[in-house]
């Protein structure tokens, strides 16, 4: 207690200067800090409580439901569903937590966490635009997200739809999938009212047909919370314009039929890849587009995982392509359609020239045999066509040139894509002497020619253009362009553009000389070329082809390639292939098939039985059996 | 004026009375009056975090250590504060242990060390270590009458209150060790030291500012000072809490928005509001009048602490009005400088509207100090 023995009477050593100046800062904080607020509150206070506001509110799109998509007959083929998708708006993430999170968040949803970092640091907008992580996550795993937020910052649950396609792989080369926007897209689409986490068609019909399936997006002033959260709707600046409908010229039972048979074929014959095309020729509709092996569009859909989609780019087979458009092929004998229709109309033989086939026409010192080394002795188009003889048609192409023969193959469609309703469609190649030139710097060899007579040169054809040209020999000339989309159908219902036939071209070919080719193509059946097809109570015309490719064998043998397409009268148990009423083309390839018979037709067999009900079975089995073509021949 | 040292020796001894007239009645009005606002802005923050209006913990909290503060304000009152100038080296050391606790066993946002857990309560001792500095450099400075300005008591009270800066700077938190800085500067000028030593220890520091940021400085401090001198930079970011900050406070008008009708608050946008940014939610929802009123409380308390001061024959008495002035004013400067978008952000409370036990437990004690010096100088005479 002795510091405080002070003497009260001594006046101490104060500093009442100080304390005045310490009174003085003191009023002049208080003043800076009052006339601070001031401005603040008083002189702007209109325009920061504006902006306050305006930081609240935000304009946010309200997506259209996309159109639905149905089959010839009204089936739904295709449905919206509400899901839950996780998003992350990467400018509320602090850098310094983004391992945490994704780590935390990959836990949650089973994903791997650089998956997640990865999915970020690609977004295709801004910083401040959300980035989806994860679509279609069960309602159980939403809800944790969604109360953890504390834990996660930046990460947000969204409902948004996804499509479902029931049918799956069975329609999905032709559907393709819906799925989120890449950053090119959303450069270019961006104008147009895309959003940086949008879902688009990317494949299929749902690509071609994007604009007309996803309708106008309006949008709304929302109001938000600092953590981007939607507190509520203020109001609705324009309504969502939902997308327009689709109706397929699809049959989803023919495409079940054609499913079934080619599936058959190929087990039965040990094929990886197949097409199977049905198509009315009177109009140009596909009535089934098949394609094996297929994959499941749903996976896309519900955002495929990177494991599934690595998968699936390295099968070897191609599940993605659809070989029916994307993917061509030689035509074999099928292409013999293109030599005789050109050598009639050309009048370089008539319906009863003769020529003699021998087992091999000789060209300088090299011999270019005929699958039967037999030959058929003297024929005319309907006997060379009707047998598949190869020397007949060198001798043909011969006296056409190639020249010629390109331009009736551009007659018939081949060298450009058909223009039908699927993405990157491929075109083929037709070969002249210019397109020669133009690729190898040298005219068409004779022999060149002769091969290209019979479909095993330069020429490669998809599948789609091959069912068209045989279409337009069943129908008298007419080349239509093969369609997807029957009606494009309004949200109200009223069909916006109702089908119409695409007429590429009439083909500069006499009746006479369609009506020729026809016959001879019934020949092939009644010939017994093709076995006992003929057999069967209805009346097929067609052509087969076999078609080599790669390299050849340790026996000298070729891997090949079989087709088969065709046609059947409007009545196919009493027509006739004089008239043009043919409703009904089928096309079946067979990819690398290694069958004593042509795996093509046995599926193309299939498909007739399964399609007209056929009780009676006509396949034959043991023209499946593993064993190569020309050995067996 | 009561305290009129002439008439302390006539009444003191005998009479309560004496010693009520000698108690400061308007320094307990102004404090309560305080301490008002800031349960009213619990209050409000409670029901805009979407918490109920009563049961909300903010508010509970802020009720229950109102409570607290009031008894011990009433026990440091009645306390003889000469006890403190004997307990002043173990307050002393007792101080540093705890900021050395908080470093070792605290817990923080982002890696810091800043609370220790005590049962369900966490308590910053950084807060309370304001207090007992204020205290042992009282004691030290006091105990120096006569020497004052000399050159040994500016070095000494540096020492003493070196240690407890660096302690708290290593938590890190740069707000506590500036209002440590603030109250040494404060306590040494009015003490009456050496202007000019003064003065060439302020310049000392000023070039010491280049090598501190450097060195001394984390990351986030930096980006806050950054974004204090270009808001407009990062505007997720620090300049962020200061646009919004701003926007807050004005949006609030003259009269302002009302209680519990801070729309940028209820939706979140404004970042510790019931700490840091707790002043630009009560001038958005009591306007511009609130926050003068507020301003006006805080002037009134001020002149009465520094008139205790002033009167106390006590050195140690002066000295420690000297420091709690030199503390609220700081404090009050900087936390509202930065809600108004004048300083940059830094972590300081509010006095009595800032929600934190530590903070008013440690004003309680103050006024109490500064009550218990009124009472208590009769008795000294006696």
């Amino acid at each position: 207690m002795n510091a405080t023995l002070l003497n009260p009477h001594r006046e101490r050593d104060r500093r009442p200067i100080r304390f005045l100046v310490f009174g003085l800062i003191t009023i002049l904080v208080f003043g800076v800090l009052t006339s601070r607020l001031a401005y603040l509150q008083i002189t702007s206070g209109a325009t920061l409580a504006a902006r306050a506001e305006s930081q609240r509110t935000v304009a946010e799109a309200i997506p259209a439901p996309r159109g639905l998509i149905y089959d010839r007959k009204g089936r739904l083929l295709v449905a919206n569903v509400a899901t839950y998708a996780v998003k992350i708006v990467p400018s509320e993430l602090p850098y310094g937590d983004r391992d945490t999170v994704a780590q935390r968040l990959g836990g949650m949803l089973g994903m791997q966490p650089s998956d997640i970092l990865a999915t970020i640091d690609s977004a295709p907008g801004s910083r401040f635009d959300p980035v989806r992580i994860a679509q279609d996550v069960p309602k159980d795993t939403a809800r944790l997200v969604s109360e953890s937020s504390q834990q996660l910052p930046g990460v947000h649950v969204a409902i948004e739809t996804r499509r479902e396609y029931p049918d799956g792989p069975l329609l999905a080369h032709i559907l393709g999938y819906t799925g989120p926007i890449d950053g090119a897209a959303y450069a270019k689409l961006r104008s147009q009212g895309y959003l940086a986490d949008d879902l688009l068609g990317k494949a299929g019909i749902e690509a071609t047909f994007e604009t007309q399936l996803r309708g106008t997006y309006g949008s709304e002033e929302v109001e938000r919370d600092a953590t981007g959260r939607d507190v509520q709707v203020l109001r609705t600046i324009q309504d969502a314009v939902p997308g327009a409908s689709l109706t397929l010229t699809i049959d989803r039972t023919i495409e079940r039929e054609a499913t079934q048979a080619l599936k058959w074929g190929m087990k039965a014959a040990g094929l990886k890849r197949g097409v199977f095309i049905v198509m009315n020729p009177q109009t140009g509709e596909v009535l089934a587009l098949v394609s094996l092996p297929s994959y499941d569009n749903n996976l896309f859909a519900r955002g495929i995982s990177n494991k599934d989609f690595q998968a699936l780019l390295r099968n070897k087979d191609k599940p993605l392509t659809n070989h029916a458009v994307q993917a061509h092929y030689p035509p074999g004998s099928t292409f013999k359609l293109v030599a005789g229709t050109g050598g009639l109309q050309d009048r370089k033989i008539t319906p009863t020239t003769r020529l003699r086939t021998r087992g091999y026409l000789t060209l300088g010192a090299t011999r270019f045999y005929d699958w039967n080394h037999a030959g058929f002795g003297l024929c005319n188009i309907n006997c060379g066509f009707g047998h598949s003889s190869d020397t007949f048609f060198f001798q043909v192409a011969g006296m056409l040139g190639a020249d010629r023969l390109a331009y009736w193959a551009r007659m018939y469609g081949f060298g450009k894509p058909t223009g039908i309703d699927l993405p990157g469609e491929v075109s083929g190649i037709v070969p002249s002497n210019q397109w020669k030139l133009d690729t190898l710097g040298q005219p068409m060899f004779p022999g060149e020619v002769y091969q290209a007579g019979i479909g095993q040169g330069y020429d490669v054809v998809t599948p789609i253009q091959l069912i068209t040209a045989y279409s337009a020999l069943a129908n008298g000339g007419k080349l239509y362009r093969p369609q997807l989309v029957h009606d494009v159908v309004g949200p109200d219902g009223k069909v916006i553009t109702p089908f119409k036939p695409d007429l590429v071209r009439k083909m500069p070919v006499s009746q006479a000389t369609l009506r020729t080719m026809r016959l001879a193509a019934r020949s092939v059946v009644t010939l017994r070329h093709t076995y006992n097809l003929v057999d069967m109570p209805i009346k097929v015309a067609g052509k087969s082809g076999t078609a080599e490719f790669g390299t050849r064998d340790s026996k000298g043998r070729l891997p090949f390639h079989s087709w088969f397409v065709g046609f059947v009268p409007k009545d196919p148990y009493k027509g006739n292939f004089s008239d043009t009423t043919s409703q009904l083309a089928f096309l079946a390839f067979a990819y690398d098939s290694r069958t004593k018979g042509n795996a093509g037709t046995e599926i193309a067999k299939a498909f007739l039985q399964l399609h007209f009900h056929i009780k009676k079975d006509y396949l034959n089995r043991d023209l499946l059996r593993r064993g190569n073509f020309y050995q067996s021949n | 004026m009561r305290a009129e040292p002439g008439r302390f020796a006539d009444v003191a001894a005998k009479s309560v009375g004496a010693v009520w007239r000698a108690y400061d009645l308007q320094l307990t009005v102004y404090a309560a009056l305080l301490a008002a606002f800031g349960l009213v802005m619990a209050y409000t923050n409670s029901v805009e975090s979407g918490q109920s209006a009563l049961t909300g913990t903010v508010f509970q909290r802020a009720l229950m250590w109102s409570a607290i503060a009031m008894v011990v304000y009433i026990v440091m009152t009645a306390f003889d504060y000469r006890w403190l100038k004997t307990l002043a080296w173990p307050i002393y050391f007792v101080n540093l242990a705890l900021l050395v606790m908080t470093l070792a066993i605290g817990d923080g946002v982002g890696g810091s060390a800043r609370w220790v857990g005590i049962g369900p309560m966490q308590f910053q001792f950084s807060e309370l270590a304001k207090i007992l500095m204020i205290i042992v450099l009282a004691t030290y400075l006091g105990n120096r009458e006569g020497k004052l300005d000399s050159l040994g008591s500016i070095l000494g009270a540096c020492l003493l209150m070196g240690p407890a800066v660096a302690l708290v700077m290593l938590q890190p938190d740069l707000g506590t060790s500036l209002v440590l800085a603030s109250i040494l500067a404060g306590m040494l000028f009015l003490s009456g030291a050496s202007l000019r030593w003064l003065l060439a220890m302020a310049a000392g520091l000023l070039a010491v500012i280049p090598v501190a940021w450097t060195y001394l400085l984390r990351d986030y401090q930096k980006d806050r000072i950054l974004s204090f001198l270009n808001p407009g930079g990062d505007v997720q970011g620090s300049g962020w809490q200061v646009a919004q900050s701003q926007m807050t406070v004005g949006s609030g008008g003259v009269l302002g928005t009302g209680l519990t009708n801070g729309g940028l608050v209820r939706g979140g946008y404004l970042p510790v509001q019931e700490s840091d940014f707790v002043f630009p939610v009560l001038a958005q929802e009591l306007g511009f009048i609130g926050a003068v009123v507020v301003f006006l409380l805080f002037m009134a308390l001020l002149w009465r602490i520094l008139a205790c001061a002033w009167r106390s024959r006590d050195p140690f008495g002066t000295m420690f009005g000297a420091g709690l002035a030199s503390a609220m004013l700081f404090q009050v400067f900087v936390n509202v400088g930065m809600g108004i978008g004048i300083l940059p952000v830094t972590g300081i409370p509010l006095p009595f509207i800032s929600h934190g036990g530590a903070s008013l437990i440690s004003l309680a004690i103050g006024l109490g100090v500064i009550q218990s010096v009124n009472i208590r100088q009769s008795r000294a005479e006696w």
